[in-house]
């Protein structure tokens, strides 16, 4: 499954992809004499740019600010990496003048596992709960290589996903479902 | 996640830590300057009087921009690169409701599924977006017809996940057990 973040990632190497190649290529173009011989050896840092910041005071301040913007955009991208936008706890509040009334997320997800966990042919489950745009509950069912998937498809929408819909209170809360039919855990058949 | 994606998540993070650590590094250097202060961590006026005396056709320069062409293609190729995938979608039953399957689970089940078929010894099977490639290995050489009741037993298995995109199977008897 495919986040937010994987998406940024790809995003973002492309483009700094693209400037180094943009960037490398034009210098590489130069060396070689694509813009003529003259340019070739000349030198990599001129006397004009070289000088240009002493005499220009607000060429030092004016980079200062684009790295500073390069560090928070960086720092934003460092934390996408580690934000799960996993939730621990749900917000059933319909009045607030009657009181706040808040789930567990846990609580929520331990129901599901177990729920999930007792249907025949499952080997294992996982849920978890996130907030991405809106509540999303994303649950992860290890099954044997021999279950009816449909009949698993059909105990899991129309049981599990009624029952967690109903749980808080949202009847078309997104759910997730990953199936993992697991050889290691079927039954071995032996033919004789 | 796929190994590409965990590549790409800790290359991303290395990157995002380099530009931030990079960019911090720039502002506490111009700073110091500023304040009248030698370099703290960045020797530059080294750097500068190093590249002062380099010309574009030097081989050192050539060598850098080599090196950055080489980096910022691999940078593309990884951004643009899809790779297998690690769900593959099922078909919706119930609005509101994604559900898939792992491939590398499918991988798994396709290959137990081919390895019951009388005569096959074992089989493995590798699942891209659009066709399962399924290498069987015979008990014998005297395998005829086997080749189409391997391909029944994976189309038998695939129709069974019941899986949104009709998957081309292609598949490979050897005889002899390789084991």
């Amino acid at each position: 499954m495919r986040t937010r973040a994987d998406t940024a990632n790809r995003i973002v190497l492309f483009l700094l992809g693209l400037l180094l190649v943009a960037a490398g290529g034009l210098g590489l173009a130069l060396s070689l004499g694509a813009f003529g011989d003259s340019r070739a050896t000349s030198p990599v840092l001129p006397e004009n740019v070289r000088t240009f910041p002493a005499k220009e005071t607000w060429f030092w301040w004016a980079l200062a600010g684009v790295a500073l913007l390069i560090a928070l955009l960086a720092l934003m991208w460092l934390i996408a990496q580690l934000r799960t936008n996993r939730v621990s706890r749900l917000d059933l509040t319909t009045d607030v003048r009657e009181g706040y009334t808040t789930l567990l997320a846990g609580a929520v997800t331990q129901a599901v596992e177990d729920e999930v966990g007792g249907m025949p042919g499952v080997t294992g489950a996982s849920a978890r709960i996130h907030d991405h745009r809106r509540q999303k509950l994303s649950l992860r069912v290890g099954m044997t290589d021999t279950t009816d998937i449909d009949e698993l498809r059909t105990q899991l929408e129309n049981g599990v996903v009624a029952h967690v819909r109903e749980a808080v209170g949202d009847p078309e809360l997104p759910v997730d479902i990953e199936l993992r039919p697991d050889v290691r855990r079927t039954p071995a058949r032996t033919v004789r | 996640m796929t190994a590409t994606q965990w590549f790409t998540r800790a290359l991303s993070a290395l990157v995002a830590l380099a530009l931030f650590l990079g960019s911090l590094l720039v502002i506490v250097e111009i700073v110091l300057a500023a304040a009248g202060r030698g370099p703290w961590l960045i020797r530059y006026p080294d750097w500068t009087a190093w590249i002062r005396q380099r010309s574009w056709n030097d081989e050192v320069v050539k060598a850098i921009l080599v090196g950055l062409v080489v980096v910022g293609l691999l940078l593309v190729f990884l951004a643009v690169r899809r790779g297998r995938p690690a769900t593959l979608p099922l078909r919706g039953r119930t609005p509101g409701v994604d559900v898939t399957a792992s491939r590398k689970s499918v991988e798994r089940s396709l290959a137990a599924a081919v390895s019951r078929t009388s005569g096959i010894t074992g089989a493995d099977a590798s699942v891209r977006r659009r066709s399962a490639r399924i290498e069987a290995r015979a008990a014998s050489r005297s395998s005829s017809g086997l080749r189409q009741e391997v391909e029944a037993a994976a189309r038998a298995r695939l129709d069974s996940l019941g899986l949104r995109r009709d998957l081309r199977t292609r598949v490979r008897v050897s005889a002899g057990d390789r084991r």
